[in-house]
């Protein structure tokens, strides 16, 4: 009788509407973890205003900007590779998903990029220029490296959920009708995406 | 009893198209390129720039909500459940802004 619980080719319980509503409590506690840090910035920043204003000239508004491009070009192409999996295409949605991993690999490097010219200068935190600067600059530079480390280990961590869904495409585990692992790591991307749109213009756009 | 079987095997929900997608993209674009824009050359007037970058962002994040993740066509739970953090968020926000202009 529990026949139209399961599905004829698995015999493991699917159920997409939970796994989706799990999903997204998930990403409710995301949000609250970025939040928190957001206040810790909001209180810091209204402390120490013509500090925060200096130490942000460091960034390189352009290169923020072509980052914030190729996120928001990933999270459409996320998007997209859902609605070719729902019409049937896998291997468009495949494509789809590995653009997505070039442009988490793209934003990856250009980070990689930024925080080393950081180092260079000795902006880190604990080194020789870092120590040297007044308190309300220690504490941009601190806020911008943990807020956008954890971040890109954000990053990291959606481009491997997409490579994990790619396997199951392909796999054929995930499905026209079995979809809501790729729909759950799109709205993962997502997420990395919309804290990206709050970070930019707090860290890069704020003179 | 086979086309109710078939409903629970599907999803039977609104496939968004490559069209929409794509419109949804340009628009984040935009707004991005506005919020560059007004930054870069309304720098003298800091405090208007950084409420109208906070304000262009949360304009991106709705559409990001909305349409990329699905929020337009999703059953009206998810949209009352974001409503609640983002209510619960708010109250933080202006629970901390009220302690830090009270000192």
């Amino acid at each position: 009788m529990n026949h139209h619980f399961t599905l004829p080719n698995s015999g493991h319980h699917y159920d997409a509407k939970a796994s989706k509503m799990g999903m997204w409590l998930f990403l409710y506690t995301e949000l609250l973890l970025f939040g928190g840090l957001f206040l810790v910035y909001m209180v810091y920043r209204s402390l120490n205003q013509d500090a925060f204003l200096l130490a942000s000239f460091n960034l390189n508004v352009w290169i923020g900007t072509a980052n914030t491009v190729v996120l928001l070009t990933s999270s459409m192409t996320v998007a997209m590779s859902i609605s070719a999996l729902q019409k049937g295409d896998s291997k468009k949605s495949i494509l789809l998903l590995w653009l997505t991993i070039l442009a988490a690999l793209i934003f990856l490097v250009v980070k990689y990029f930024e925080w080393s010219s950081k180092f260079e200068h000795g902006l880190f935190p604990g080194m020789d220029h870092f120590n040297q600067l007044p308190n309300g600059e220690k504490l941009y530079f601190n806020l911008y490296f943990f807020m956008t480390g954890l971040h890109g280990l954000h990053v990291i961590v959606g481009g491997i959920f997409i490579m994990v869904v790619v396997a199951k495409i392909k796999s054929g585990k995930v499905n026209k009708s079995r979809y809501q692992l790729l729909e759950n790591s799109g709205l993962y991307w997502h997420l990395v995406d919309l804290i990206w749109i709050y970070l930019f213009p707090l860290f890069y756009l704020i003179h | 009893m086979k086309n109710q079987h078939s409903t629970e095997e599907t999803h039977a929900e609104h496939i968004t198209s490559y069209r929409e997608h794509f419109g949804t993209w340009v628009g984040l674009i935009l707004l991005t390129l506005m919020t560059v824009f007004i930054s870069v050359f309304g720098a003298d007037l800091r405090t208007i720039t950084v409420a109208t970058a906070l304000f262009i962002a949360s304009v991106k994040a709705l559409v990001v909500a909305y349409y990329f993740m699905h929020l337009k066509y999703d059953p009206r739970i998810y949209r009352v459940l974001m409503t609640i953090v983002m209510s619960l968020f708010t109250s933080f926000l202006i629970m901390v802004i009220l302690d830090y202009l009270t000192r």
